[in-house]
């Protein structure tokens, strides 16, 4: 099966296992209950690493709990890279889609801004003392998987939706029709903390050239992502999140040859 | 400082809480009688979010099922004994209560889960709270017959 829709299946099933858990936890079956803030998958605890962190800055403690629960994640990604951004998280899946909308009606624009993690890195920072100075984890109402996940679960308990939903729409809105994947790429604070747990053999996107991996100098790898990074120039990381657009792009136009591949 | 409201059992003191409650929902989601709802903004942008229990809407009662669930230790995971919970402590307002008044009614006596120990009747048979057995959760503000409730839970830490 191709990678593209691959991914495509990965991002809808966990959209509606989002939404079938609270159904179902409303129907007492609680096998897994929570929201991307914090999931328990049976005896399992997954929590995100951006808001545990918070917690353990502001009350200067962890139970062993929130710090095993936060484990979890943060190997995956120590391993796998971000693929909870291109292979999970909601708010990825509705600004991709609104990206392809957007190309289609609106024409193919270049990003404003080049991609550069220092945004987000700011950000992040002035979250971080933002949280200090309210007292309580900012981030979670700025955390745009957090949002939709916990507003589907409050859409199913309660039957109304909150206030942090606006972020939702506004980011789409602004993507649409201003700065392309701007949430993804400079902002969101839980791809940030993600992108720091890398190591040399974390997976990542690698370009490699020889005599049977000729690179055709097409450009479609560039094309194909959505952050307008170039695979072959390098650099990808941490804004790269191994979605694999630029791999399928290359084995597209290369007939297989592929020099752009999944390195461990 | 913004309004204090009821936290689910086990939860920390406001301040301990509030940096520790990561919005999750858990404790939400688990509470089998719908206790515990979304603070919104009109709750105070710090309340966000966090799980808030209006008693006259939907008491607590005390089944203990929330506080295991909380990840980041906003709700005391060790707490299990219904008896040590402190969400707030009950105070009756004796110009409103109907027993208090000079008619009978022991709604808050007869319903309140620590019987006969948090609320007691006097002589007179006034209910009277025992504010170091009381544990707040709730339940008699729900069922005063009084409008509004003649018996407030005060949460813990407010004035």
């Amino acid at each position: 099966m191709k990678l593209p829709l691959m991914r495509r299946i990965a991002q809808t099933a966990f959209l509606c296992l989002l939404v079938a858990i609270p159904i179902l936890n409303e129907r007492e079956i609680s096998f897994i209950t929570g929201t991307l803030y914090s999931m328990s998958i049976g005896p399992v605890d997954i929590t995100d690493p951006l808001s545990g962190m918070q917690v353990i800055m502001l009350t200067l403690s962890a139970t062993r709990a929130l710090f095993v629960s936060m484990l979890i994640p943060i190997l995956i990604t120590f391993v796998l890279g971000r693929t909870f951004c291109s292979w999970l998280c909601p708010q990825n899946l509705f600004s991709e889609i609104s990206d392809i909308l957007s190309r289609k009606v609106l024409r193919q624009r270049r990003a404003l801004v080049p991609p550069t993690p220092i945004p987000r890195w700011g950000i992040l920072a002035l979250v971080i003392v933002g949280s200090l100075v309210l007292g309580f984890p900012l981030a979670s109402l700025i955390s745009a998987p957090g949002i939709i996940s916990l507003q589907i679960s409050t859409a199913v308990f309660e039957g109304t939706v909150g206030l942090e939903t606006g972020l939702v729409a506004f980011i789409l809105l602004a993507e649409f029709f201003v700065l392309r994947r701007f949430w993804c790429k400079y902002v969101c604070g839980v791809g940030t903390v993600l992108g720091f747990f890398r190591c040399g053999k974390t997976l990542k996107v690698t370009f490699r050239e020889d005599h049977e991996r000729k690179c055709i100098r097409c450009g479609a790898c560039s094309r194909a992502c959505q952050f307008d990074l170039d695979p072959v120039k390098g650099k990808l990381y941490p804004l790269c999140h191994n979605c694999g657009d630029c791999i399928a792009a290359c084995a597209k136009s290369t007939n297989g040859k592929n020099p752009l591949q999944f390195r461990f | 400082m913004s309004k204090r409201f009821l936290r689910p059992p086990g939860a920390r003191d406001e301040r301990h809480f509030q940096a520790s409650c990561i919005r999750c929902n858990k404790c939400l989601v688990i509470c089998p009688y719908r206790s515990v709802r979304t603070g919104t903004l009109f709750d105070g942008f710090t309340n966000m979010g966090t799980p808030i229990i209006d008693p006259r809407r939907v008491p607590c009662y005390l089944c203990m099922k929330c506080p295991p669930v909380c990840p980041s230790g906003a709700l005391d995971a060790t707490l299990t004994d219904k008896r040590d919970v402190r969400m707030g402590i009950a105070v009756i307002d004796k110009k409103t209560c109907y027993a208090w008044q000079g008619t009978l009614c022991r709604s808050c006596y007869e319903i309140c889960p620590l019987f006969d120990e948090a609320i007691a009747m006097d002589d007179a048979l006034r209910p009277v709270i025992d504010e170091k057995k009381c544990v707040g959760c709730g339940m008699c503000e729900h069922v005063c017959p009084a409008d509004p409730s003649a018996i407030i839970v005060k949460p813990m830490g407010e004035k």
